[in-house]
């Protein structure tokens, strides 16, 4: 077991990377109750808006306009899968909803393959401008990217908490999340409402993009499946309660970092998410009846 | 996804009850597909090696063994209604547990295939075992879970190289042995011939499955779960056997996998390979074997072909995508059901056309519509 002073500096870098997976997770968590779709090519948006901010930051666009355009891509993206094939899936089973997102996530793949992976492998990053500022914690450094990470999870929970409580745009997509057919008939703009969810999911998408490719690695496969982490969060949640996808999303961070200075379990670090889970699922589904139909349960 | 057949819940209560007291087999097989089977088999079997150069061995080979996997997921998918997106990570536990046996033991090759097959079935039945208590999403979820972590597992253990221990890897190797294959079957297009005697036997089994009780109560439980369990059901015995089943196929293909490849890195097993095995296993259709095969030469063949064209793996990943969401909105049987329907309507087209030119090229038009795969 290494000394205590060595963890120090990984409870922030996991705190930071739990903001981040606590902001997915809770956007993938909201678009599920709207529209029930389960949003599984949530990371690959996230990375292809990456990349095209870092090609166009390449070609000398200036810094802030390549990251609108990260958030921009993220949103325009999700928002046309889901205006096209939303309404065509909506009485499907949640499950093939699910399936169909893949179908995207494989096309973003494939794309950013013939973009960016095959014309040369050049290592490649983004750096936001909080990477350099920062203040000290004791003997920790931290910098503003990671108070941002954390804080934007944080706002993102209590907002988007606030936002399905308080607003009216709210109440309809928790409404949705009970029963679409008799929201719709209460008058309810079903479309416009699920086209708002997948708007807003689309914009925490590259926004986690975004922070990801500075925090973790600027890298097509490693953030296209990094939403797995979120994902894992979301399902401890449930997909249902974002306070505990907030709360799962933080741990899975912190114990994901806290494992790299134990050496002999830092290789095994990336199967955080998974064992948490796995154990969540589990632990929920322990009483469970094997007799029903592969429905989500309202 | 919906059936092609939609039968009531009662319907299919009672047609389960039913056929369960009938005696087996009671609808002869259609000849003409018998024999157009056979003559396939045995074409691919005795003439297509001395036909194809090296190139192609090498693809149609994996072509082969991964008609075996997208058996096993077709099986899932498709008769079960079990989404799994961790086939990709039970293929590599049957080619390490294949490659560690052919390096440690001097066993028959054939057994060893068995006992890869045996212990990645158990390791299947010890996932599916508290995996079977969840439903659709979450199980499909759980596979994924799965998948990943067996993947990180596998970059840090490493497949065996020859070394010592359990995990019959050592780091330091220089001279790293080739994965052994089977005396008969040393030469690419022997391996070839054994590579699909193994498939054909994969499905053979499979296709008893689906005639015998199994596939009766499997039919059941994809329609309705509740109606199934009142027919006298044991629901989560069959899904665990079917589990069991694909987890023991795919794990037969994997060793086969390692004794073609002969040299297997941690690096070319991937996460996505699970998700490119569901789509091209729903591209190519569940409902039917065929759908296998077609899935087999979708993620094996073609990539070859595209490369002996100079294109990248890329676009083929491109097309998955475009593949499954087609797939799911308008043709849910996938090619294996879509291709034989617009052949025939094709053929009508044609035949049609012949006879008369001027009221063909009307219908033409109209038909076309309706023609997209």
């Amino acid at each position: 077991m290494p000394p205590w002073s060595e963890f120090q500096q990984f409870i922030i870098s996991g705190l930071a990377l739990g903001g981040v997976y606590a902001l997915s997770g809770v956007g993938l968590v909201v678009l599920y109750r709207a529209t029930g779709v389960l949003y599984l090519a949530f990371g690959a948006v996230g990375a292809m808006g990456a990349l095209l901010a870092w090609q166009v930051q390449q070609d000398g666009w200036p810094g802030w306009a390549s990251w609108i355009l990260c958030i921009v891509f993220g949103a325009l993206v999700t928002l046309a899968y889901g205006v096209v094939f939303g309404p065509p899936l909506a009485g499907r089973d949640p499950l093939v909803r699910a399936v169909a997102t893949l179908g995207l996530l494989l096309i973003l793949v494939g794309a950013m393959d013939v973009i960016w992976t095959e014309s040369g492998g050049a290592v490649r990053s983004i750096s936001l401008p909080t990477d350099n500022g920062g203040f000290s914690l004791g003997n920790i450094q931290v910098t503003w990217t990671q108070v941002i990470a954390l804080g934007l999870g944080v706002v993102l929970t209590v907002g988007t908490g606030a936002f399905l409580r308080y607003t009216k745009l709210g109440t309809a997509m928790r409404a949705m999340a009970n029963d679409r057919v008799i929201t719709a008939t209460l008058g309810v703009p079903v479309r416009r409402v699920e086209a708002a969810a997948w708007f807003g999911c689309g914009v925490l998408a590259g926004l986690a993009g975004l922070l990801l490719a500075d925090l973790v690695q600027l890298d097509a496969t490693t953030l296209t499946f990094l939403v797995i982490s979120s994902l894992a969060a979301a399902l401890i949640g449930q997909l249902r309660s974002i306070t505990v996808t907030f709360v799962a999303a933080l741990v899975v961070g912190l114990v994901h970092d806290l494992l790299t200075p134990i050496s002999a379990l830092t290789n095994y670090r990336d199967m955080t998410p998974f064992v948490l889970a796995a154990i969540a699922l589990l632990w929920v589904s322990r009483r469970r009846q094997v007799m029903t139909r592969s429905r989500e349960e309202g | 996804m919906a059936d092609p057949v939609t039968v009531t819940t009662s319907d299919s209560a009672a047609a389960a009850v039913a056929a369960g007291r009938r005696p087996l087999l009671r609808r002869p097989d259609k000849p003409v597909q018998l024999s157009v089977t056979t003559v396939l088999v045995l074409f691919v079997l005795f003439a297509l090696p001395s036909l194809m150069n090296g190139y192609y061995t090498g693809y149609m080979t994996l072509a082969a063994i991964y008609s075996v996997v997208t058996l096993g997921l077709g099986l899932l998918v498709g008769r079960v209604g079990l989404y799994s997106l961790g086939q990709g990570a039970v293929v590599q536990i049957g080619a390490w547990t294949g490659a560690r046996l052919l390096y440690g033991t001097a066993q028959p090759f054939p057994i060893v295939v068995i006992e890869a097959g045996l212990v990645t079935m158990l390791i299947g039945m010890a996932i599916g075992l508290p995996a079977l208590r969840m439903r659709g999403l979450y199980l499909a979820l759980i596979t994924l879970m799965f998948a990943g972590a067996i993947t990180v597992v596998l970059a840090t253990v490493n497949f065996p190289n020859g070394g010592g221990g359990f995990t019959g890897y050592n780091g330091s190797a220089v001279h790293i042995p080739p994965i052994r294959r089977p005396s008969i079957a040393g030469t690419d297009p022997a391996y070839f011939r054994f590579a699909v005697v193994v498939a054909i036997i994969m499905f053979a089994l499979v296709y008893a499955h689906l005639r015998l009780r199994p596939g009766r109560a499997w039919a059941a439980i994809r329609q309705s779960e509740p109606a199934a369990l009142a027919a006298g059901i044991n629901i989560w015995f069959y899904k665990l056997w079917a589990f069991a089943l694909a987890s023991f196929i795919t794990g037969v293909a994997g060793a086969v996998l390692a004794a073609q490849e002969h040299y297997l890195y941690s690096i070319n097993f991937t996460t996505q390979d699970s998700i490119i095995l569901l789509a091209v296993v729903l591209m190519g259709g569940v409902y039917s074997l065929w759908g296998a095969v077609i899935a087999a030469l979708l993620l094996e063949l073609v990539p070859g072909w595209l490369q002996s064209l100079g294109l990248s793996y890329a676009w083929l990943t491109i097309l998955f995508g475009v593949g499954v969401l087609q797939v799911i909105t308008t043709a849910p049987a996938g090619i294996a059901d879509q291709f034989p329907k617009d052949m025939k309507r094709l053929g009508r087209l044609l035949w049609r056309l012949a006879r008369r030119p001027a009221a063909g090229a009307a219908g033409a038009a109209g038909a076309a519509g309706g023609e997209t795969t």
